[in-house]
């Protein structure tokens, strides 16, 4: 086809309306607004390179689909990561090709037949594609409008000390201005919960989540909690960007997610963690840990136990005392490309268990193993009580 | 006969507008087409058998069906339960067999209707009057598309009356040695059937030919292209279909090897004048402008209508300006439709015509 620029625009915003209305419902369905700002996203990346398109294809042969679709497919998925569009990848790559297939279809079979002079216009479908944008216009405006109303309050949180602990009991987004500091810890208990930039400082926990869902909380540092740097029960959370340091309590966890297994998975990335008994720890949770740092943990730096199931990949665990990474006690954890270095013997103990391990399973647990590197640990990997390891 | 449509011409440009207005919901007794012969591709049929012809140049959209979708090759797949010819499609890379093309051709015949509307009449003229056109006798119809078809074969003016030159599009055998004139894609199908059947040809040329996989450059078969040419003053109008006129054929190695392999063995070869040989062919195309066709002829000088050379002077939707109003459409399709589309006498430039004029039925229909 040699598509004039309108009959691209006409035939782009035709082919986005059904991907649209889909969005919508499926936002409905996960009560998240990524399907709409994916399909946002993906109507405004063509758009934008169908004026690229214009100028450098004058005639597109059909199979240029294919490259041109993978070309915007990594713009789409760039672009999501970079605004932040909470799209799970396998989803979102599912709607982007059924988006594209459908656009294929309907380029080729359904406009064709709905409109005969659809090739010798280029593309362009005359009084239709006025009506198509407009309706593009309005559900897209439509699904903003509402996303926008019902978004939670901003609420901002000054320079300065606030005492705490911070309850956050309805769905809000608690947002720290640069030296943002709450004393005591912050609570929160409603679903819908943001809380970004901001310093805790002291407290049993310092972030508590408790019976909450999609709760963010990001770019956040705690220092001197005395259990929990974060606590999560009952919810699920993305935690990410975290620091986690200078616990004061001699058992106190770095970030703990426990007895959320029938809830949907929390996520814990690019988070530092320092000190502490346990940098991360799961209880009865679905979690994906990664990319994080724990050093200098005195039990364990990452743990996954009580039949947890977990992806642990590309962390950085260093100089932990007994054990780098656990996976125990009928847990199920995938554990990949992470680094774990200078684990030592916790001699003292007397815990055949802890002499060092980098990687330990545990009491029936399965680990399974795929490009880590381990190196200057006392023991590189180990299972105990019919746990088992393999490797991928 | 009155009626809101003619169609005059039964050949495969009168089938495409048929087929056209059939898809835009006229029964097949408010179409009344006039033609010498009930099979539309009769003629096309002859010639293409002339020159041993086994695919189309065109590709999977070059069919009669008013919608460009599915064309020969979704119907190639489904037939075979093959994706063959689907990646061969969107690879521009499918071109249907003859055979192919005839028998959808057969089953549009029937789906359309297309016996209940042809009348067997030479209609030889058209004259405006209140409210439409009257067609030599056969009645006053408002809207009336001409598609006459190419007015004759073309020979070089040394070759007239020579006996031992034939027509590519008349049927003939090969002698042993044989010259083909013409470098087009009648000329290059000759080169190769000679060949095949043991001659030894010469290419008779002046020019070196185009290799294009269309006749146009594929934009110049939608708006994109069209724009600019329909936007273009008349000189340049003029220059472009001339350019555009010159022989080409398609790209690729099934052309170029049995050439270059009898090139090799001294069975090929190229020279600017014939020679002697025992058969010339010619491979001329078709007589050009509507001069050469009596009925646009009379048309042209009954009604002053505007031309530029050879061509008649359409508005971009292939319609006669000056005999095109709110009550009435006079339109062109196929070779004479040349000045509203430059691939007018291919099977997509039919379509174009077609769909220029239903829009203009529909039009008056609803006034």
């Amino acid at each position: 086809m040699a598509y004039t620029l309108r009959g691209r625009l006409e035939s782009r915003v035709a082919a986005a309306l059904a991907p649209l209305l889909a969005a919508c419902v499926i936002a409905l369905v996960v009560k998240s607004w990524w399907p709409v700002e994916l399909a946002a996203l993906m109507l405004a990346v063509g758009l934008a390179l169908d004026a690229v398109y214009h100028r450098l294809i004058p005639y597109q042969p059909g199979w240029a689909a294919l490259p041109l679709g993978l070309l915007e497919l990594g713009i789409v998925m760039g672009l999501a990561r970079l605004l932040d569009v909470a799209a799970p990848l396998a989803a979102a790559l599912a709607f982007y090709a059924g988006a594209w297939l459908l656009a294929q279809v309907l380029a080729h079979a359904v406009l064709p037949l709905a409109r005969l002079s659809y090739g010798d216009d280029g593309g362009e479908l005359g009084r239709p594609g006025a009506a198509v944008a407009g309706l593009a216009l309005v559900v897209l405006g439509s699904a903003v409008g509402v996303a926008w109303a019902t978004q939670p309050p901003l609420v901002r949180l000054e320079a300065g000390v606030h005492e705490g602990p911070l309850v956050l009991d309805h769905s809000q987004r608690l947002v720290g201005e640069p030296g943002a500091v709450v004393r005591g810890g912050i609570v929160v208990t409603a679903d819908d919960v943001t809380v970004r930039d901001v310093t805790v400082v002291g407290g049993e926990f310092g972030i508590e989540v408790d019976g909450a869902e999609r709760v963010l909380l990001d770019r956040v540092e705690v220092l001197w909690a005395e259990l929990d740097g974060i606590n999560v029960r009952r919810s699920t959370v993305t935690i990410r960007d975290c620091v986690i340091r200078e616990p004061i309590g001699s058992h106190t966890q770095g970030i703990d997610i426990s007895f959320s297994f029938d809830l949907g998975p929390s996520v814990v990335e690019r988070c530092t963690v320092t000190g502490g008994m346990e940098g991360i720890v799961t209880h009865f949770a679905h979690a994906l840990v990664r990319d994080n740092l724990v050093s200098e943990t005195a039990l364990r730096a990452i743990t996954l136990t009580e039949m947890s199931m977990a992806d642990v990949e590309g962390n950085e665990v260093e100089d932990a005392l007994g054990v780098g990474i656990f996976c125990g006690d009928y847990s199920v954890c995938r554990i990949e490309e992470n680094s774990v270095s200078g684990t030592v013997a916790d001699v003292e103990s007397g815990d055949r268990t802890r002499m060092g391990f980098g990687i330990l399973s545990h009491y029936g647990a399965e680990a399974t193993l795929d490009d880590n590197r381990l190196r200057g640990n006392a023991r590189p990997v180990g299972s105990f009580l019919r746990a088992s390891i393999s490797s991928e | 006969m009155t009626g809101p449509c003619a169609i005059v011409g039964g050949g495969l440009a009168g089938f495409v507008a048929h087929a056209t207005l059939r898809k835009g919901g006229l029964e097949p007794a408010e179409i009344a087409v006039f033609g010498n012969d009930p099979d539309p591709a009769a003629v096309w049929r002859v010639r293409a058998a002339a020159i041993r012809q086994r695919r189309m140049r065109s590709e999977s959209d070059g069919h009669c069906a008013p919608s460009s979708f599915p064309g020969l090759a979704v119907r190639a797949a489904l037939r075979r339960r093959s994706v063959v010819p689907l990646v061969q499609t969107v690879a521009d890379r499918y071109h249907p067999t003859v055979g192919e093309f005839l028998e959808h051709a057969e089953e549009l015949r029937a789906e359309t209707g297309w016996d209940e509307s042809f009348s067997r009449a030479r209609i030889q003229r058209v004259r405006a009057v209140n409210g439409g056109f009257e067609l030599d006798g056969h009645g006053v119809f408002a809207n009336v598309l001409l598609a006459p078809g190419h007015p004759g074969l073309a020979f070089p003016e040394e070759l007239e009356g020579d006996p031992r030159a034939v027509h590519a599009y008349e049927p003939h055998d090969y002698a042993e040695e044989i010259e083909v004139v013409g470098a087009g894609m009648a000329a290059a199908t000759e080169w190769l059937n000679a060949l095949t059947a043991g001659s030894a040809v010469v290419s008779v040329r002046r020019r070196e030919p185009e290799r294009r996989p269309l006749n146009l450059p594929r934009e110049l078969f939608t708006r994109r292209g069209l724009a600019g040419y329909h936007g273009a003053p008349a000189v340049d109008r003029v220059a472009f279909l001339r350019r555009y006129g010159a022989p080409s054929y398609p790209p690729g190695p099934a052309w170029d090897e049995p050439l270059e392999r009898a090139g090799r063995d001294g069975r090929f070869r190229v020279a600017m004048e014939p020679n002697g040989a025992g058969q010339v062919i010619c491979a001329t195309g078709f007589k050009r402008g509507f001069r050469h066709d009596p009925l646009l002829a009379r048309l042209v000088a009954e009604h002053g209508l505007e031309t530029v050379e050879g061509w008649i002077v359409l508005a971009p939707d292939s319609t006669v300006p000056g005999l095109t109003d709110a009550g009435r459409t006079l339109a062109l399709a196929g070779a004479p439709a040349q000045w509203a589309f430059p691939a007018a006498d291919t099977l997509v430039g039919a379509k174009y015509a077609a769909r220029g004029f239903l829009r203009r039925v529909r039009a008056w229909r609803t006034r």
